[in-house]
């Protein structure tokens, strides 16, 4: 088949590897219909986590079963399906307990060594083990690509919102219009948000995130702080969603949320470092709530219904659709920021 | 009137501090350095950060200046507001020690040694509004 593979730090090829096989009985094979490139592989197409040339890659995908193993039971042959960018054991306390991100057995697709060495979803086919677990049927009424996203970025939106306490009425502050700022976004408006405030620094972004319902404030030329104050009356947003994940990012989110707020940090956090006043914090009253990866599996059927109902729209993140050969391309485009969202169609 | 924050006035606060019976008295046993930054508001006529530092040791302003950024990272202490919080500081509007705790103005170095130079730091705050000031993009 054909597939995404690493070949070197910033170049990714398309080229012929092995057809995935069902490995294990809970394992299906699944034919994409469309791929997406995520922020986080590009991790890997930068180096900064362990993919070794010729390993696939991927996560984010939209297809049909083209088989299973003896014993899948929730899926079958020309099911259309989405896939869960967290592929969990759904048997270990936590998954039981819905917090499949901290699954004792937790991997990724198209993540090297770093996610157990499964094969990558920007391909024609992909194996997916505990397809029971790690596939969702998507309704008739979903197209592929609104659907797509429910895997990862759209639900990790809906994940951040629903991990806030948002409130009726309640301004929301979303640093970082990213794909899963935007998705945030929605949900918190879904979520009974009174106002959402976008804090980018990406006049497309910021774009993109007044279209759906957004006030986009530009922090390169307004302070963040006297912005958000300005539309609260001078206590700072309710509820803040960090969905940047750099220290910068963190500390503006503490800087606009009001005393008694909720910072929600779904963006990815590695080795940063900054100074706390904790006194300061515990004065403030803050809750910090690091969401860490989204638990997908127990968010994924509301943020798909959000989709069918039209709460949530994916469209308008969409820039390019490309054949799955032109994934260099894609990755160029989404890398140097001309791409807010690349699908690749196998 | 000098203009907030510029040499002209932070040449007559220092003045000021050192004129100040008050601040003497109060500031006795504060030493070190303070790099006060003025956030950034683009949309306010404030292009940058600026940053005033004060070298305040046994009730005396030794010196007192504008200085660039990553000068003022190596103070002892700094304090930092967008600039019209500190215009609400400078006005009166804003208790700057309440201001610390709630976060309004963010403060890199011992927060409780501030705390308990409250006076001190009260007779600041006072005598900022002595000097006859002009404020950027005001109106």
């Amino acid at each position: 088949m054909r597939a995404v593979v690493y070949r070197d730090v910033g170049r990714v090829e398309v080229c012929e590897v092995p057809d995935p096989e069902i490995v294990e009985p809970a394992d299906a094979i699944v034919r994409v219909g469309i791929a997406a490139i995520c922020g986080s592989d590009l991790h890997f197409f930068h180096g900064k986590a362990p993919l070794e040339p010729g390993e696939t890659i991927g996560h984010e995908a939209v297809g049909v079963v083209e088989a299973v193993g003896p014993e899948v039971r929730r899926v079958a042959p020309g099911d259309r399906v989405v896939v869960s960018f967290v592929i969990a054991c759904g048997d270990c306390w936590f998954c039981l307990n819905g917090q499949t991100q901290l699954c004792e057995d937790f991997r990724n697709l198209g993540a090297g060594i770093f996610g157990g060495s499964l094969g990558g979803a920007q391909a024609e086919l992909v194996r997916v083990p505990v397809a029971d677990v790690n596939l969702l049927r998507v309704p008739d009424e979903v197209q592929d690509e609104r659907a797509l996203f429910v895997g990862d970025i759209l639900t990790t939106g809906v994940y951040a919102a629903g991990v806030a306490g948002i409130s009726p009425g309640d301004t929301v502050a979303v640093v970082g219009a990213g794909p899963v700022g935007f998705f945030a976004i929605q949900a918190a408006r879904a979520g009974g948000a009174g106002e959402v405030l976008a804090l980018d620094l990406e006049p497309e972004r910021l774009v993109l995130a007044e279209r759906v319902g957004a006030v986009p404030i530009d922090v390169r030329a307004r302070n963040a702080q006297t912005a958000v104050d300005e539309r609260t009356g001078g206590r700072g947003a309710d509820v803040v969603i960090d969905a940047v994940g750099s220290a910068p990012a963190f500390e503006r989110a503490l800087d606009v949320v009001r005393r008694g707020g909720t910072v929600v940090v779904v963006g990815m956090y590695t080795s940063e470092v900054i100074p706390a006043q904790i006194g300061v914090w515990w004065t403030r009253a803050i809750t910090v709530r690091f969401a860490g990866i989204c638990p997908v599996h127990a968010w994924w059927e509301r943020a798909i219904d959000a989709v069918r109902t039209g709460e949530i729209d994916p469209a308008p993140l969409v820039s390019h659709r490309l054949p799955l050969e032109d994934a260099a391309l894609g990755y160029e485009l989404f890398d140097t920021r001309r791409a807010t969202k690349v699908l690749l169609r196998p | 009137m000098a203009l907030f924050p510029s040499e002209e006035w932070i040449t007559l606060y220092r003045d000021l501090i050192n004129g100040s019976e008050e601040y003497r008295e109060a500031g006795r046993t504060w030493e070190g350095d303070i790099a006060f930054v003025f956030e950034a508001e683009p949309d306010r006529g404030v292009a940058e950060d600026l940053v005033a530092w004060l070298d305040l040791r046994n009730g005396i302003c030794h010196d007192a200046r504008m200085i660039e950024a990553e000068q003022g990272a190596r103070a002892e202490y700094e304090i930092r507001a967008p600039y019209s919080r500190w215009r609400e500081v400078v006005l009166g509007d804003l208790d700057p020690v309440k201001g610390m705790m709630q976060g309004k103005l963010k403060v890199r170095g011992d927060l409780p040694n501030i705390v308990r130079h409250v006076r001190a730091a009260n007779e600041l705050v006072h005598l900022t509004t002595q000097v006859p000031t002009e404020f950027i993009g005001a109106g």
